[in-house]
């Protein structure tokens, strides 16, 4: 399968990529490890003229206990042990990110950005003219949920849950200088499956920023798939907690996997802080957080099933922090 | 037992590394794809996005205009119909009149690149007239408005009804102290294997055509190019290169190659199609979809008096093997127990869906899944253990089944004694916490067709050439079809084997059907038992005239000599003797090199009902497999652990190879079983990537315990019989058995998924059965 | 890329400059342009490992590649981390396991272990799962290809 004619650009900073993304507005693409993009090139979905390479950029590359750059490969942040240990809940996700020879290639920024996914997006030419195209390539209307105004291509990154427990923000540049969010509003609350960010498409990822006390929060990420390797997420549950003795000081739980962007539930975890993580107050929180996604029928498992599977994840991750708290 | 005698043979029964495998770890092999020819064009099909429309008109002036596009073909160049059953030939190589599928080919085009190819597809305009759709064959029954084939049973979609009674079984339930019934949903799977579907073909001014094809069955495709192109077969080459995988996939002649053989003969030049793998997905050929009723009655001991089998296959928009397909859904059933009483009814109907067909342990897995769970399930209400169930019902060897299979060896009572003592059955079976179980499941499939696909019945199945010229290297020529089995490395090792040389001196030749004898491929596990023994005939002969040759040289009777590596010696006198080639150019004087040929064909057996020759075989393998289990109770994954794979495949000649058909074989029965399914919305394939397709990972595989039981078959090549299809049959129902035994839930629908696990433990305990406690 | 026409880049040790557009992928650019057709195209996706290669030494899918990427960097394809002669410690326990059979994915397999026992000569199972992970067999159930692995892992001792 051969790829339409483009022309890549290779720009080696920041400021040339943003400036070029500028110039090039709305007729590029960012071209990262390529491993989420290159694919949905070949099979036609939203061709854009231009391609910006990232990878002469030096500043986007790199990592160290507090910072990733957006180009970072992903199997750097997999081998490095000590990076692991630091943060397991990330570790856990890097680890089970699709396969290693995507790792190989694919990026930090790269699986924060990932393209949201539909069983009715991620297919061929022939096979969404054969439909009808959809909402968002080439067409108006949703074979999800038949409406012609929301999208419901589902967010399918791992890293974006397991960074925000931790408080993770993103450095971000454009036109007008740099700037920094946290993580989680990176996602458009407002958005759907198409208008999935909350930054300009001529913004640039830089980097990942984690805070100073991100190491002292302990975290897993748990992820459900058919198969162990290959398969994005059909959900993925992070969540990390401080303890004082037995209470909890802090908790936090971030879900993908299962809506068109993953969402933390502060409104939900913080009025646990301060007590003791007792088994019914986790299968309360466990309830109510399944009761709070929506997925639909655009993987391969059935949302209901997926759903239902939110409270087992959310408990058993949780179980898994308060036994490495107790060990 | 055979799996610890030492093998009186040098090389056969060892493990024999497969003699292409260093060309295959440097990638030096050279598969179709690699194949480039001068002036080579690239050659695209389009595809239809309809699945049932009329084509009224196709208009390709505009495409055929573009530069770089050297032709462009529609169905009515090449309009006679072909298929791989002489009696449904029904498909043609590109849709005249109507496309049946989303993924009928309705054009094609030969260009100088893929980007014009593409290119010109997108400028051939299409007038269609959408017809209903038939995706669910139930609906097909009844006459419908629009049949998909006019050759379907009188108006409706029905391709082939089989009704087969033997016995009385009617008579057999009424006194039956127990009966039970399971109905079996089986969704349909793929063959997947990993090198896509491709061809070449050249056409040359001396007016011949030859084509390089990844292919099963080069003879089957070598017949299809003729009849289809109009030219005679001797005008026609075909080659096949080495083949990644096939699993049944490659083994119907495909409408994509007679395109890529009349594009080269339209063009002059040689042309390449590639099926990229989303088409490869549509042209399927996979598993059938399928439900299956099954009714079995026994004595109050268990001694089965009856089956009763109704099978309703969904055939999708091809005849292809389904007229196989739909007796094998029944009479498969017939072993490996006694069945006294057989009654079935199967029906293939025809829906607008990509076309089923032959995959491995076809026509035999779905069955027996349904089979075994309900025997599992009979086992239990009884109050029997399992083993003894089929113990108690074991066909005895040399006996003949109440539809006329003759059955000569089994190792089946060996089998059984062999997994259950590996496994620790009886202390195990029943005995483990909720959410752990094991299961056992049995199986009995062909070893080999008696009555091939064949046009000429009297011809042999299978021919095997040598010729051995001056240094004693011998070239083995036959059109077997290695795709990965290992029997290139079979036909060599008998070959060595006989004639007491090094297996290095043994080359087998490319399949060329300019200078390879006919063998009719690889399929129905045919390949051990007829080209072994076609190729032993072969190296007996040749054998036999370098011994007179040495006989000879020594001046005593041929009879009196025995051959041992590179030498003829006396049996009385081993002092005297020449060596191999002394014997050799004695026998090459005044007639060049030596050649010899061998063949193989089955001698006549079954009944001469309507219908008789289905499952009619020179041998069949059996299995009994034990898979332990373990169910996440709230999650509904499922671990398979471990598999004890007890088999008898006669004697095993090649051990690598029968363990690695055997290991592969679990891999995709559990692939069929745990989560790969052709998923459909309407008549669209939701899943066509091998991303959304589940083959399992390596986490994923059991460990496989391999307990090789058989002895020798009185017919097989030094006593073989198959190991390439029936070592899956069993894999399914061992797991399925596991599973209730694990959490006391019988699944029927495949692939148990973990929604439906769940959905599974959710009925049970809202019904308040309580299993093992939980 | 430093000069619009030609790519320059090292290949199985030997550096090479070859014409090259912008949108060519390292697979076609190998198998199409440089008749290198050890490297198997499987699905063109990214999803079955048949088109594995060494890029700097690491596993790489040169399906999902631009091969204007290349430029200045190191590629080994399965002809190049091949000897001259005879067998790598690799390709001689994949041919005695018969972790082979229809051979289409086998130089990707190849490619993974030869890099996994390169950076880690004495893996345990658990890590040869993992790393194979990413290869899809469709013939074996992988059982000979992790058998191959850790023989040839004992080998390296």
């Amino acid at each position: 399968m051969h790829l339409d004619p483009f022309e890549l650009h290779r720009p080696t900073s920041v400021e040339a990529t943003v400036r070029l993304a500028h110039e090039l507005h709305g007729r590029f693409d960012y071209l990262a490890g390529g491993t989420d993009l290159l694919p949905n090139y070949k099979m036609h979905l939203n061709l854009r003229p231009h391609l910006i390479a990232l990878h002469d950029v030096a500043e986007l590359s790199g990592h160290s206990p507090t910072r990733i750059g957006a180009m970072e490969r992903l199997a750097a942040i997999d081998e490095d042990a000590a990076y692991r240990t630091a943060y397991p809940v990330v570790g856990d996700a890097v680890g089970e990110i699709a396969t290693p020879l995507v790792r190989a290639s694919g990026t930090v920024g790269g699986n924060l950005l990932v393209e949201t996914r539909c069983f009715f997006f991620n297919q061929s030419y022939f096979w969404r003219e054969s439909l009808g195209f959809c909402l968002k390539a080439d067409g108006d209307k949703c074979h999800v949920v038949p409406q012609k105004e929301v999208c419901y291509a589902t967010f399918s990154g791992d890293l974006a849950p397991a960074l925000m427990v931790l408080g993770a923000e993103v450095e971000i540049a454009g036109p007008t200088g740099r700037r920094r969010l946290p993580l989680g509003d990176l996602y458009d609350a407002k958005g759907d499956g198409i208008r999935r960010l909350a930054i300009a498409p001529g913004e640039l990822l830089v980097a990942v920023h984690l805070p100073a006390d991100a190491g002292s929060w302990r975290g897993r990420y748990r992820k459900l798939r058919v198969r162990p390797s290959f398969d994005f997420p059909e959900l993925g549950v992070a969540v990390a907690a401080r303890f004082d003795g037995a209470r909890v000081q802090g908790l936090r739980i971030a879900i993908g996997g299962v809506e068109p962007r993953p969402r933390q539930f502060d409104e939900l975890t913080r009025p646990l802080e301060g007590g003791a993580l007792s088994d019914d107050r986790v299968r309360e929180l466990a309830a109510r957080l399944e009761r709070s996604v929506r997925p639909v029928h655009n993987t391969f498992l059935a949302p209901d099933y997926r759903r239902r599977m939110v409270g087992v994840y959310v408990r058993r991750a949780l179980a898994d922090v308060r036994e490495v708290r107790a060990g | 037992m055979a799996s610890t005698a030492p093998s009186p043979y040098r090389l056969l029964g060892g493990r024999i590394p497969y003699v292409e495998g260093p060309l295959k770890v440097t990638g030096r092999a050279e598969y179709t794809d690699d194949i480039k020819r001068p002036g080579m064009l690239v050659g695209r099909l389009l595809r239809s996005p309809w699945p049932h429309a009329r084509l009224r008109s196709i208009d390709v002036r505009e495409a055929r205009a573009l530069p770089g596009v050297f032709a462009v073909l529609t169905g009515e160049r090449y309009p006679t119909p072909f298929g791989v059953l002489p009696i449904t030939h029904d498909e043609t190589a590109i849709a005249v009149g109507k496309a049946r599928y989303i993924g009928d080919i309705i054009a094609a085009v030969a260009a100088a690149d893929e980007r014009t190819a593409e290119a010109a597809l997108a400028r051939i305009r299409v007038d269609a007239e959408p017809l209903p759709e038939y995706l669910d064959p139930r609906v097909g029954l009844q006459k419908v408005a629009e049949p998909i084939h006019a050759r379907g049973l009188a108006g409706t979609n029905i391709q082939k009804e089989v009704v087969q009674h033997f016995g009385d079984v009617d008579a057999a339930f009424a006194r039956a102290a127990h009966t039970t019934r399971v109905r079996g949903v089986f969704a349909g799977v793929t063959h997947a294997f990993t090198e896509p579907l491709v061809t070449v073909a050249e056409a040359t001014p001396d007016g011949r055509l030859t084509v390089w094809s990844a292919t099963q069955v080069p003879h089957y495709l070598h017949r299809s190019l003729s009849e289809v192109l109009g030219i005679p077969m001797h005008r026609i080459r075909v080659i096949k290169p080495e083949v990644g995988g096939g699993f049944g996939g490659k083994s119907d002649p495909l409408p994509h190659e007679i395109v890529c053989a009349a594009l080269a003969l339209e063009t002059g030049r040689p042309v390449k199609i590639l099926v990229d793998r989303e088409d490869v997905f549509y042209t399927n050929h996979g598993r059938h979809p399928t439900q299956n009723d099954v009714r079995i009655a026994t004595d109050a001991e268990g001694r089965i008096l009856a089956y009763d089998i109704d099978a309703l296959i969904d055939g999708g928009a091809w005849s292809s093997f389904g007229t196989v397909t739909t007796y094998y859904n029944g009479v498969l059933a017939m072993g490996p127990y006694r069945v006294p009483n057989f009654r079935y009814k199967g029906r293939r109907v025809y829906t607008t869906k990509p076309p089923s067909g032959a995959m491995r342990a076809h026509g035999g897995t779905n069955i027996r899944y349904s089979v075994e769970v309900a025997l599992d399930q009979l086992a239990e209400e009884l109050g029997v253990d399992p083993f003894v169930l089929r113990t108690r019902n074991a066909l005895p060897p040399n006996s003949t089944t109440v539809n006329e299979f003759r059955i000569t060896s089994t190792s089946f009572l060996a089998c059984l004694e062999a997994a259950r003592a590996a496994s620790g059955w009886d202390a195990t079976f029943r005995k483990l916490p909720y959410g752990e179980g094991m299961g056992l499941g049995c199986g009995f499939y062909i070893s080999g067709s008696n009555s091939p696909i064949h046009f000429t019945p009297k011809m042999p199945q299978s021919t095997v050439h040598l010729k051995v010229d001056m240094d004693g290297g011998i070239a083995v020529h036959s059109m077997q079809a290695d795709i990965g089995q290992g029997s290139n490395t079979l036909l060599a090792a008998i070959v060595a084997e006989v004639l007491a040389v090094d297996l290095d001196r043994v080359h087998v030749q490319r399949v060329d059907s300019d200078v390879s004898p006919i063998d009719l491929g690889s399929y129905s596990s045919r390949v051990t038992f007829m080209m072994g023994n076609a190729a032993r005939a072969a190296a007996e002969e040749l054998k036999g005239k370098l011994a007179s040759a040495a006989a000879n040289l020594l001046d005593v009777a041929p009879e009196e000599l025995e051959l041992v590596p590179e030498r003829f010696r006396l049996r009385a006198d081993p002092s005297r003797g020449v060596s191999f080639l002394e014997a050799l150019h004695r026998a090459m004087e005044h007639v060049g090199a030596l050649t010899a040929t061998g063949s193989y064909q089955t001698r006549p057996v079954g009944g001469s009902f309507k219908g008789a020759r289905a499952g009619t075989a020179p041998a069949y393998s059996f299995a009994a497999y034990v898979a332990r289990v373990r169910v996440d109770e709230e999650t509904g994954e499922i671990a398979v652990r471990k598999i004890w794979a007890a088999f008898d495949c006669g004697r095993p000649l090649n051990r690598l190879a029968v363990e690695g058909q055997i290991e592969g074989s679990i891999h995709m029965g559990l692939g069929q079983l745990l989560g790969e399914t052709m998923s459909y919305r309407g008549g669209r394939l939701l899943n066509p990537s091998l991303l959304e397709y589940k083959i399992p990972m390596p986490q994923q595989m059991p460990e496989v315990e391999i307990l090789l039981v058989g002895g020798d078959d009185p017919e097989g090549p030094f006593g073989a019989k198959e190991a390439g299809e029936g070592p899956l049959v069993a894999t399914l129902p061992a797991v399925g058995n596991a599973l209730h035994d694990a959490i006391g839930v019988r699944f029927h629908e495949l692939p148990i998924t973990p929604d439906r696990v769940l959905r599974g433990i959710d009925e049970r305990r809202k019904e308040g059965r309580v299993w093992k406690g939980a | 890329m430093s000069s619009p026409d030609r790519l320059r880049f090292r290949l199985n040790g030997q550096p090479v400059a070859v014409p090259c557009e912008g949108a060519r992928i390292l697979l076609d650019l190998l198998r199409e342009d440089l008749s290198l057709t050890g490297t198997k195209r499987g699905c063109d996706l990214g999803t079955c490992g048949c088109c594995t290669v060494l890029v700097d030494g690491r596993p790489t899918l040169s399906c999902l590649t631009l091969a204007a990427l290349m430029e200045g960097r190191s590629v080994d394809t399965i002809e190049g981390i091949s000897p001259p002669q005879g067998l790598s410690p690799v390709q001689r326990a994949f041919v005695e396991h018969g972790a082979t059979q229809c051979g289409f994915c086998t130089p990707g397999f190849v490619v993974t272990a030869t890099a996994l026992l390169r950076d880690h000569p004495h893996p345990s199972r658990e890590e040869i799962v993992r790393a194979i992970s990413g290869n899809l067999c469709r013939c074996t159930g992988y059982t000979k290809i992790i058998e191959a692995i850790e023989s040839a892992a004992r080998e390296t001792v």
